[in-house]
């Protein structure tokens, strides 16, 4: 088979992969996209699609808010596919007084840090904005404009616009060696032998077999397989993407009427095969806690339940940066958060890839912040 | 109800196969649960025949084997077996948990064997009009017979297959009045068909009754053979159904109940989503477990019985039920090397007449893919031929590929509707065979579940894992 050289490789046709091969691409670099299966299969295509800012770690806010201003004007990176983003508000609300407690604290954390975009306001504010809601609340963590979108569509989306800058992406080719010579790579792969000068890892929950084939450092990076159910349609009484402070729910409301359920509980994922398994009983305390707030979901009907391949890292923040490896480069562990962080990354690898600094820190994401 | 306890055996589905494999696992002693969703036991051919037993005389049009099946249940009401009823299963674990709800709360009990003896569901007939107001399956029209006592008059059925003749003889019988009755199985004239009659012979029975039940559905109703091009037309409910009869002639019957009916194929959807293998039967045309000779799947003491392991039939399933029992019982023993052959030659006489019947009634593709672009595929979100011919062609290699182009087979009814539909439109567009297009990733919940009774389970001790 004939050598393929490309400038720049990148591994995974998540969002992170499809998000750093547009950015690449539109700056005029030579990509090619390679993905063992389709894009978007993974986590990126079946995911709770919560573009959120509310809740996160404080060292993960820039990047997220980063990544906020790519969202806010998705349109001009990536067309009609934008239309499938529905920015609404976010809200976690308190159920009891240790919640309220617990919120209080993570409002006035934030605030001393210098953050704004995430506020504590009372239940009559909540009450008032949510007119279905069927408990009262002991007030809540509110953002406005995050909210929620399809992430198949968007992961499509930034294939599409990378194709259109000139980015190669090829499907159902998966990488099965890394060899560096001197300053190029050789990449072996389902569909033939690539070479590069530079390799960008987003491999998703594969990711540390990536490293390991390239004999970069090792990473604590563990598979699970995060759950969400979809019910019937059911009248519109949510206009808000919910979680609840202290629990792990995310509940939504599409605009077919469809509940979307889930958030942070997990079943088993198996990689190596592709498999990830759904234990529906496991979401039983979230499905709770959202008949809890909405009397009326509990009546809803259970239509699907899934789960996606993730990739965890033991403090729950990405890898982003250079490896130890000349030339080699990762962004993954996104630990069940990363759709929302998507396009921030990709913008921050191009940066790296291409020599220049980004425009947040990365540091917090050190890969070599494992090594002891 | 004492549940969270364990069971030798449990047993989903108290049809047939189920009701025979309790009662043969009983008699060994085993501790069996049976859980079945229907408030009565009998499963689809032996629906309701308790209630219906005292009612005997009036109901005699449903047939002499209908009432055959008084015995078995009452064997079964005799054994220890406990039986939950209105109990939906709506998923299986590996480990073999099995998770359920029943009268608005969710349980789970866990069993050492489980024997999966779902049945069969019919085939879907998307021709256009199939999803009016007014048009009803065959077996739907059946139902209405064993469990309200009571048919439609005026209607026309549109199909063919052994449960359409018989159908409609009983609703002869019964006295209601048929407007026609329209034939789509196409004449069957090679030799190669006629070599299968010959095993059919030793049922040889069976051939007779459906020779009688035709004889007499020709003699007692205007009776078309070999229609093609069906189509039910109708403003907000069927009026009328229109087809080409063998002659090349148009013609139009007025009704506004259409019965249709294209066979029945194994309701995949438990065993698939407990993650049993699965193959693709071409006789068929539909997908089976994959079992051995006594009904053992690829998972560990899991096994299935009856039609949902593949059509053959009630004595079949009866027959099934017993023998994985029986397997079940010894299964610390190694089988004795002649009841394996003892074993095939009892299946194989159970079901000698299949193959011929299979290709006798095999529907020809026009029943199984809509003729008509503007035909609806996919109920549950009301998408045309034509949108999943469009997304086909953006270069979906498989169903589940489609759902996230159109969203085909996302719906409520998981795919029953619209699955062997779809595979079979995606391996023409490829020009591949149906077995190697696959079918929908299945996922639990199977059953209607909601949110409400699976919050239910919170309060539970939930498995750790
Ligand atoms: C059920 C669920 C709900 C979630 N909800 C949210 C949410 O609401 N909000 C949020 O922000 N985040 C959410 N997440 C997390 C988010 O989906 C992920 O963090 C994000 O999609 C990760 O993107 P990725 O590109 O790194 O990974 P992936 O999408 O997994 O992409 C990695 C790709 O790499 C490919 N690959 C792996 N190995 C190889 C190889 N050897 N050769 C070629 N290709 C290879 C894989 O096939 C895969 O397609 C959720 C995740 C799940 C599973």
């Amino acid at each position: 088979m004939s050598l393929q050289s490309n400038k720049i490789l990148i591994i995974g046709g998540g969002i992170q992969g499809c998000a750093t091969a547009y950015f690449l691409a539109k700056r005029g670099q030579n990509v090619t996209l390679i993905e063992k299966d389709r894009i978007g299969r993974h986590a990126s295509g079946v995911n709770a699609g919560g573009v959120r800012r509310l809740g996160r770690d404080v060292l993960e806010i820039p990047l997220s808010l980063a990544a906020m201003d790519i969202w806010q004007n998705l349109y001009q990176e990536i067309g009609e596919y934008a239309k499938d983003f529905h920015p609404c508000f976010y809200l976690k609300v308190a159920v009891d007084e240790a919640g309220r407690e617990i919120g209080l604290m993570r409002a006035e954390d934030l605030s001393r840090a210098g953050f704004t975009h995430e506020v504590w306001v009372e239940d009559d504010h909540i009450q008032a904005r949510l007119p279905h809601l069927s408990t009262p609340t002991h007030g809540g963590l509110l953002v406005e404009g995050d909210g929620w979108a399809t992430p198949w569509r968007i992961v499509q989306g930034f294939a599409n616009v990378a194709k259109k800058h000139g980015a190669k992406i090829i499907e159902d080719c998966r990488v099965t060696s890394l060899t560096k010579f001197q300053d190029f790579w050789q990449i072996q792969t389902a569909k033939g032998l690539f070479e590069a000068e530079s390799v960008v890892n987003c491999a998703g929950a594969w990711a540390a077999g990536i490293a390991r084939l390239a004999d970069d450092h090792i990473f604590p990076l563990e598979a699970y397989a995060p759950m969400l159910v979809v019910t019937d349609k059911r009248p519109k009484i949510l206009p808000a993407v919910m979680g609840v402070v202290a629990h792990t729910l995310s509940l939504k409301q599409l605009e077919t009427g469809q509940f979307v359920i889930g958030g942070g509980v997990r079943s088993k994922a198996s990689p190596s095969i592709n498999q990830s398994d759904v234990l529906l009983p496991k979401l039983s305390s979230s499905m709770k806690l959202a008949s809890k707030l909405f009397s009326e979901i509990g009546n809803a009907q259970v239509v699907r339940c899934w789960s996606g391949i993730e990739g965890y890292m033991p403090d729950n923040l990405p890898i982003i940066g250079r490896g130890r490896q000349n030339g080699l480069f990762h962004g993954f562990g996104f630990s069940a958060h990363g759709f929302q962080l998507g396009p921030g990354v990709g913008e921050a690898l191009a940066d790296l890839v291409m020599g220049q600094q980004p425009r947040i820190s990365l540091e917090a994401f050190r890969p070599d912040r494992f090594v002891n | 109800m004492s549940l969270n306890q364990h069971y030798d055996l449990a047993i989903i589905g108290a049809g047939p196969a189920g009701m025979a494999a309790a009662v043969e696992a009983s008699k060994n002693n085993l501790k069996v649960l049976v859980l079945d969703d229907q408030p009565a036991v009998g499963g689809q051919v032996y629906r309701q025949i308790d209630k219906n037993y005292h009612n005997s005389d009036e109901l005699s049009y449903l047939g002499e084997d209908y009432w055959l099946g008084k015995k078995l249940v009452d064997n079964f009401w005799h054994s220890s077996a406990e039986l939950l009823s209105e109990s939906r299963v709506w998923q299986i674990t590996r480990d073999k948990l099995i998770f359920f709800s029943q009268k608005g709360l969710a349980h789970q009990v866990q069993a050492d064997f489980i024997l999966i003896s779902t049945g069969a569901m019919e085939r879907p007939m998307p021709i256009p009009g199939w999803t009016l107001p007014g048009v009803m399956s065959v077996g739907g029209a059946q139902t209405l017979l064993k469990s309200n006592n009571s048919g439609v008059d005026g209607a026309v059925f549109a199909g063919s297959g052994p449960l359409f003749y018989l159908t409609i003889w009983q609703y002869l019988i019964a006295g209601l009045k048929i407007v026609a009755v329209v034939d789509t199985a196409p004449a069957r004239l090679s030799l190669h068909h006629y070599l299968r009659a010959i095993p059919a012979l030793l049922q040889l029975n069976l051939l007779l009754k459906g020779l009688r039940w035709k004889s007499y559905i020709r003699k007692n109703t205007k009776y078309f053979s070999q229609v093609r091009k069906v189509s039910i037309s109708g403003q907000f409910a069927a009026e009328s159904l229109s087809f080409i009869d063998r002659y090349g002639e148009s013609k139009k019957l007025f009704a506004s109940h259409i019965f249709l009916h294209q066979g029945v194929v194994p309701n995949v959807n438990l065993t698939m989503a407990t993650g049993l293998k699965h193959y693709w039967c071409p006789r068929q045309l539909c997908w089976h477990p994959e079992t051995n000779i006594y009904g053992e799947s690829s998972l560990k003491g899991v096994f299935v019985a009856g039609d949902g392991s593949g059509i053959a039939g009630v004595g079949a399933a009866i027959l099934s039920g017993k023998t994985a029992a029986k397997r079940i019982f010894q299964y610390s023993r190694r089988p004795p090397i002649f009841s394996i052959f003892l074993s095939k030659f009892k299946r194989y006489r159970h079901a000698a007449a299949r193959p011929f019947l299979d290709n006798l009634f095999r529907p020809p593709k026009d029943w199984r893919v809509p003729f008509d672009d503007e035909t609806i595929v996919c109920r549950c979100e009301a998408l045309k031929k034509a949108d999943i011919s469009l997304a086909i062609s953006l270069g979906v290699a498989g169903p589940n590929q489609l759902k996230s182009f159109c969203r085909a087979g996302m719906g409520r009814c998981q795919g029953r509707m619209c699955g062997l539909t779809i595979q079979q439109m995606i391996a023409d567009h490829n020009n591949l065979l149906e077995k190697d297009i696959g079918y929908f990733r299945l996922r639990p919940p199977i059953r209607p579940l909601t949110v409400g009774e699976l919050a239910s389970m919170a309060d539970e001790n939930v498995p750790a894992k």
